[in-house]
């Protein structure tokens, strides 16, 4: 039978021991742990501590010694992740420590997705999102963002206080087929509609389809703005984005 | 662009067989699904910007931030016996006002395309 003790790495051993509370996943992630190599154990530890320069550099690291990309995937990042997800859901850490695990694993994907990208694999598509001008509040855009990209799209992020030209020239330069907007402000909230007017003023319109989304944002909101549609949450985005895709394809 | 959003530069010497991508796509999907819908649940007692040391991550003023001497964040000084949100509201009953808002935007918007419309067929 494996032990915590198979697992080389002390980062790892500990946060088992600390954090990992059900029997069935303790073996699990001693499984898990145990059988791999060091240095992915030291991207998985990286990953659960949020940081993503260690990350980035080990990531690199792993694929000039030849390792597989999918090794890394497995072993050092979703591993990593599902450890970050148990210790999010038992309350041992917080939405803030979850995004910068999910920076740090952005971190490591960047490395990979030039591989994906010769192997054939692109991305469903580009999104671009951002909070509207006036608005400081990114979390939900973080989430959304985290879970757009676990799902497999580019996402460019334009972060908070976002003006019409930014969004509209990320849109052109990235040639984004989806633009994405939050607002957590009801005084914030009609800077969507003016984003949404510039596109029809700048002639680029109908070359991108716009969700909305964020606390005050409500369907009919949404429709009053003219937004092709509202996302309720960070699911709710990741379904519209790919039901947009659908649509182009 | 934020470093983590720069592609790497690296000439890649091996591929990724597509369908064995897939399958880690989903299973990251699930595990980042699992996290969205607790931080919902979450989100209704806690504030989302507290991190585990409980300090306010967050851009902008909140009336629940108390700043601690020598300390870069505030700390959040939220109880979770109340909804937070509205502490971060300048006027939080505002819908008919915003309302009334976007309509006057989504006009001033149309009535100023109709005009470049009329003055560039008149030239």
């Amino acid at each position: 039978m494996t032990e915590v003790t198979d697992i080389a790495n002390e980062i790892i051993r500990k946060e088992i021991e600390e954090y990992i509370e059900r029997p069935e996943e303790v073996e699990r992630n001693v499984n898990t742990f145990s059988r791999m190599r060091p240095l992915m154990q030291e991207i998985a530890a990286a990953l659960i501590e949020g940081n993503d320069g260690v990350v980035d550099q080990l990531t690199k690291k792993a694929l000039e010694e030849d390792i597989e990309a999918l090794e890394i995937m497995d072993d050092g990042l979703i591993a990593g992740m599902g450890v970050v997800g148990i210790k999010f859901r038992d309350n041992f850490i917080f939405v803030p420590e979850v995004l910068a695990c999910a920076r740090a694993m952005k971190a490591g994907m960047n490395y990979i997705e030039p591989i994906l990208s010769a192997s054939g694999v692109k991305p469903l598509a580009t999104v671009v999102m951002g909070t509207v001008k006036g608005d400081l509040h990114d979390i939900g855009k973080n989430l959304c963002i985290m879970m757009l990209r676990g799902a497999g799209f580019t996402v460019v992020d334009l972060g908070v206080d976002t003006s019409d030209d930014e969004f509209i020239d990320a849109v052109e330069e990235h040639n984004a087929p989806i633009l994405g907007m939050s607002a957590l402000l009801t005084t914030t909230m009609p800077n969507m509609g003016k984003t949404i007017e510039s596109f029809i003023d700048a002639d680029l319109r109908e070359d991108v389809k716009i969700m909305v989304g964020g606390a005050p944002v409500t369907q009919e909101f949404a429709d009053d703005m003219g937004a092709d549609a509202y996302g309720k949450d960070a699911l709710d985005c990741v379904s519209v984005a790919k039901g947009f895709v659908s649509v182009q394809a | 662009m934020s470093r983590l959003d720069r592609p790497s530069k690296n000439k890649p010497t091996q591929t990724v067989d597509p369908e064995s991508y897939r399958q880690r796509i989903d299973r990251i999907s699930a595990i980042f699904a699992d996290i969205a819908g607790r931080a919902e649940a979450v989100s209704k007692f806690r504030c989302p910007y507290r991190d585990r040391l409980d300090r306010c991550t967050s851009k902008f003023s909140c009336r629940n931030q108390q700043s601690v001497e020598g300390k870069d964040l505030s700390v959040c000084t939220h109880d979770g016996k109340f909804d937070y949100r509205s502490a971060w509201e300048t006027r939080p009953e505002s819908y008919d006002r915003i309302k009334a808002r976007i309509k006057e935007n989504k006009d001033r918007s149309v009535a100023k395309r109709k005009t470049s419309k009329l003055t560039s067929k008149k030239r």
